[in-house]
């Protein structure tokens, strides 16, 4: 009988019964208790990169010189000059990069992920790889082409043609945008294709049974799901736009066409440290505003979670007509950005004459002994033992980064996505994980050698020493290694680590069961990024790198600025092949990961 | 009496200000099936996390037989895979990077189970649910039936002392559904654990389950068995919720000694005159009338459904839905007005707030306690 009675009243044993009522509430769920443990270390970590090199931006501002230095910024006579016009400047050129980048990059993954355009498989490849390309790269090669002779010295190779490009067309505000957006729109490529990767074909097909057409479909279903990638990518591309320092300098410079980070650069290079630091504090604040806006945005939005346990289908849009001009289309946006550039810096690198086409080729730059009829004499840069060791350490340090900033993306993607509360947790590691990028790399360079430059407790001074080099890297690429685990991890759906949590697997071993191999395809991908911006980086290293630890990205710069153009574009063609070589691996890579993908 | 196998006590979850739960009190015994059955939002499945470890109450306690497995009193969170259970997802939650005997496999690999023992119960578990087929595949390369099987299968392979459901037929077409079901019962008995499964079906619950807990708004509306909460349900809720059809339950006042819904007198009352009363009458103690006189509620045709030889024909009376159970197809059009003479007893009397007053009749003859 007792299986059918309804029981009476439990009976109440020894210690049973009405329990006392709780002292502190418990909420959330059992995954929690090791989360928040985890959510306070990664605040901790993340507290320790970004905080202390912030403080001591913040500090030097406050002393005496730090209060005239915001004086002169922001009220006096030079304010005109010193911020308010470099700053209108810097915020056409991030908007543009942005809206821009966006634009191509998102279309370039819409093309490659959602249709049936021929050979995407290539342009998906040859679309990401710009981004592998140093940003001086493209100004470089951009100069090679189009520079006039406004400020006399070499002209590029259309006006050795004969054909003078006019000033519009060669400095300022034009090209350095083209040159960023052919840069940075790789980076929106990457983020919106994982994210389109992930839309199922039921919720586009179940669009089209309501009768919507397929731009519809496209307008009010696949978008507001690839959304959060495409406002993360536009907010990457507008931080990089605002705050790059070597297309401006490259191509603005030189005419007094002045950004605030050229400003800044100036301002440092020139021994008016707290002038520049008091402009690093204002471009933080500039683009602070965008980013809250942003996050608020795509807070609303977090929990589209789209991996689940059940099985999804992909399906390709069938372009018809359209077919083949889309695909030109396409084929056109990577010949621009990609294919040409890095001909006409390879072409240059051979070239006798700099930036000539027509004054004969030569491989002395490349394998060239000593030759004093050459470059002073100066070798090849294959037989350059410098140049050797410097490509030994760049992808060390490349490596380095890539993991460190990968395992605390992963960390912070995880918190941020499963920890709900306690808000305060959630929201500092928000913060502090975006931080980095609305600070120029050579300002948090400038500031890593302050903090870290001297002993600090136990901790020797790290100044010169490979560690330095790191650990600034990691904080400079945190943004996107956490922008990348966070987009990864809200994709897998909270079910199946929960199942995880019933079979007895506790935090560590569902990371790495369940949510590294789940996500793998979107930290790899993030891994890549970090590496390709930290082997191609230049603004952040410039000032923490010593003989001791020589990297690629100084060794061409200081190249180019003593007039080895061919050496430089030599190195800048190494550099180029390291970081596609590491992209196409990726993708080899990322097929073997993931076995029950279907592709 | 054995000790119940799983035992809340005071149970609440509250988000804030809202409760999900709102005191849960109840137990059942060792191999018992309970089916947490109710409406979308009634705190069923949180009550389904809380037994997982999911979700920690904020308030009161679970038993799993003599050890406590969650108590905000006192501070116990068990880990939900320390605590002898499997849950099956309502997504089934299938790790879709693992093959099907991976998926299984892996939760006996963290219970340290030796390989010679895991291969054995892998083989077990299969066979049990005739999947052995499918031991390579991956999760999206197997159909929904499939995946249901490989979910069970995966749950109880390190042999929980208690399984948990969550909906997990709710994915499957009828027919399925209806195999399925068989299923999971077998499987229980052949586990012997102690079952809890949530659901919104009352289908299910009245062929799976030895006990009920029927919840409405985060709390235990009517527990028992399934006969109980057709029989004898406590409240109109509950009358209007359980069986095939719903009884039927019609507001009415008390009026000089008579319940009087409008103008139509229903019979004697037995409650003071002036209250608001809610009768209930069975799909089966009202006939279709064609004579005039008292006790005759007009009904608005909708529709009928075949059931079991006879027909359950619907419609609306003043808003509230009504049916009665026939043998005869009724020829009726939809909006026609047919009479319904209604005993002169009703089944079961609640008062205004859905609480029982009056058992009303003896059980008749015809609905015998089991």
């Amino acid at each position: 009988m007792a299986l059918l009675a309804p029981p009476a009243p439990p009976e109440t044993g020894p210690g049973r019964g009405r329990p006392p009522a709780s002292r502190w509430a418990r909420t959330g769920s059992a995954l929690r208790q090791p989360i928040v443990l985890l959510g306070a270390a990664t605040a901790v970590v993340l507290g320790v990169l970004v905080l202390p090199p912030l403080a001591g931006l913040v500090a030097t501002t406050l002393r005496p010189e730090g209060i005239t230095a915001w004086r002169d910024v922001l009220a006096s006579r030079l304010s005109e000059n010193l911020f308010y016009e470099p700053l209108i400047n810097s915020l056409v050129i991030g908007g543009a990069t942005s809206l821009g980048a966006t634009a191509l990059g998102g279309f370039m993954a819409w093309l490659v992920v959602m249709t049936d355009a021929p050979g995407k498989r290539w342009l998906g490849l040859l679309a990401m790889i710009p981004f592998a390309l140093p940003s001086f790269a493209l100004a470089l090669a951009w100069e090679t082409v189009f520079r006039n002779d406004r400020i006399g010295g070499r002209v590029g190779v259309l006006a050795d043609l004969g054909l003078m490009p006019p000033d519009w067309l060669s400095w300022g505000a034009l090209p350095i945008s083209a040159t960023l957006i052919a840069h940075y729109y790789s980076l929106s490529f990457v983020l919106v294709t994982a994210a389109l990767a992930s839309v199922n074909a039921d919720l586009m097909e179940a669009g089209e049974m309501a009768g919507a057409t397929r731009a519809r479909v496209a307008r009010s279903i696949a978008l507001p799901v690839v959304l959060p990638a495409i406002i993360a990518s536009g907010l990457l591309a507008f931080a990089e736009g605002v705050s790059n320092f070597a297309s401006p300098a490259l191509l603005g410079l030189p005419v007094r066409f002045q950004t605030v980070s050229t400003r800044l650069f100036g301002a440092i290079s020139t021994g008016e440290t707290a002038r520049g630091y008091v402009l690093a504090l204002l471009l933080i604040a500039v683009a602070a505003v965008v980013l809250f806006s942003s996050t608020r945005l795509l807070g609303a939005r977090r929990s589209y979670a789209t991996i689940t346990g059940k099985g999804g289908r992909r399906r390709q849009i069938e372009l018809g007509a359209w077919r083949l001009p889309l695909t030109g289309l396409g084929v056109l946006v990577v010949l621009v950005t990609t294919i040409v550039p890095a001909s006409v810096l390879l072409a240059s690198s051979f070239s006798r004459r700099t930036n000539s086409f027509t004054g004969g080729f030569t491989t002395h730059f490349w394998v060239g002994a000593s030759d004093p009829a050459f470059a002073q004499g100066q070798r090849g840069v294959l037989r350059n033992p410098l140049v050797v060791d410097a490509a030994i350490t760049t992808i060390t340090l490349g490596l380095a980064v890539a993991v460190t900033a990968t395992v605390l993306g992963l960390a912070v993607g995880y918190v941020i996505t499963r920890l709900r509360g306690p808000r305060p947790v959630v929201g500092a590691i928000s913060i502090l994980s975006y931080l980095p990028f609305l600070i120029p790399g050579i300002a948090l360079g400038a500031a890593f050698i302050a903090q870290f430059g001297r002993p600090i407790g136990p901790i020797p001074a790290l100044y010169g020493t490979f560690a330095i080099l790191v650990i600034a890297g990691a904080a400079y690429t945190l943004p996107f290694a956490a922008q990348s685990g966070r987009s990864a991890v809200a994709q897998i759906s909270a079910d199946l680590e929960e199942s995880a949590a019933m079979a007895g697997a506790g935090l560590f071993r569902r990371m790495t069961r369940i949510v590294v191999p789940l996500s793998a395809r979107g930290l790899l991908a993030g891994a890549v990024l970090v590496f390709v911006k930290m082997v191609r980086d230049l603004s952040l290293v410039v000032l923490l790198v010593t003989p001791a630890t020589p990297l690629l990205s100084v060794v061409t710069y200081r190249y180019a600025s003593e007039g080895f153009a061919q050496f430089a574009n030599a190195i800048t063609v190494i550099i180029a092949v390291i970081s596609v070589a590491a992209t196409v691996a990726a993708q080899r890579l990322q097929g073997t990961a993931q076995p029950w993908v279907d592709r | 009496m054995t000790a119940p196998a799983i035992e809340l006590v005071g149970l609440e979850k509250r988000y804030g200000d809202t409760a999900a739960v709102a005191g849960i009190d109840l137990g059942v015994p060792p191999g018992a099936f309970l089916v947490l059955l109710g409406p979308s939002g009634c705190g069923k499945t949180t009550t389904l996390r809380m037994l997982a470890g999911l979700e920690s109450p904020t308030a009161g306690e679970i038993w799993f037989g003599d050890r406590v497995v969650a108590s905000s009193g006192r501070g116990v969170a068990v880990a939900p895979g320390k605590r002898n259970a499997g849950l099956v997802f309502q997504s089934y939650a299938l790790w879709p990077h693992m093959t099907v005997q991976a998926n299984i496999e892996w939760p006996l690999k963290i219970a340290k189970w030796s390989a010679a023992d895991r291969r054995t119960r892998l083989k077990e578990v299969m066979d049990l649910l005739s999947i052995s087929p499918l031991v390579k595949r991956y999760p999206g390369e197997i159909s929904g039936g499939q995946q249901q099987r490989v979910a069970i299968a995966r749950m109880i392979a390190p042999r929980p002392g208690v399984l948990l459901f969550d909906e997990p037929l709710s994915n499957l077409d009828a027919k399925l559904r209806v195999e399925t079901r068989a299923e999971l019962l077998r499987v229980h008995r052949a586990t012997s654990a102690t079952s809890v499964y949530v659901t919104h079906d009352q289908v299910e619950a009245m062929t799976m389950a030895t006990h009920i807990a029927l919840m409405r708004d985060g709390r235990v509306e009517q527990f028992g068995a399934p006969d109980d909460l057709i029989e004898r349900p406590e409240t109109a809720f509950v009358a209007t919720f359980m069986g095939t059809p719903p009884a039927n339950v019609l507001a009415a006042r008390v009026v000089g000694g008579r319940y009087l819904r409008g103008q139509i007198d229903l019979g004697p009352a037995g409650t003071p005159d002036g209250s608001d009363v809610q009768l209930m009458y069975r799909a089966e103690s009202l006939h279709f009338t064609e004579t005039d006189g008292p006790r005759r509620v007009v009904l608005e045709y909708a529709e009928s459904t075949p059931l079991a030889g006879r027909y359950v024909v619907s419609g609306w009376t003043d808003g509230t839905r009504f049916s009665v159970v026939t043998a005869d197809l009724p020829t009726a059009l939809l909006g026609q007005r047919l009479r319904v003479l209604v005993p002169d007893r009703a089944d079961r009397v609640f008062d205004a707030d859905g609480q029982l007053i009056d058992p009303a009749p003896a059980p008749s003859a015809g609905h015998p306690r089991r």
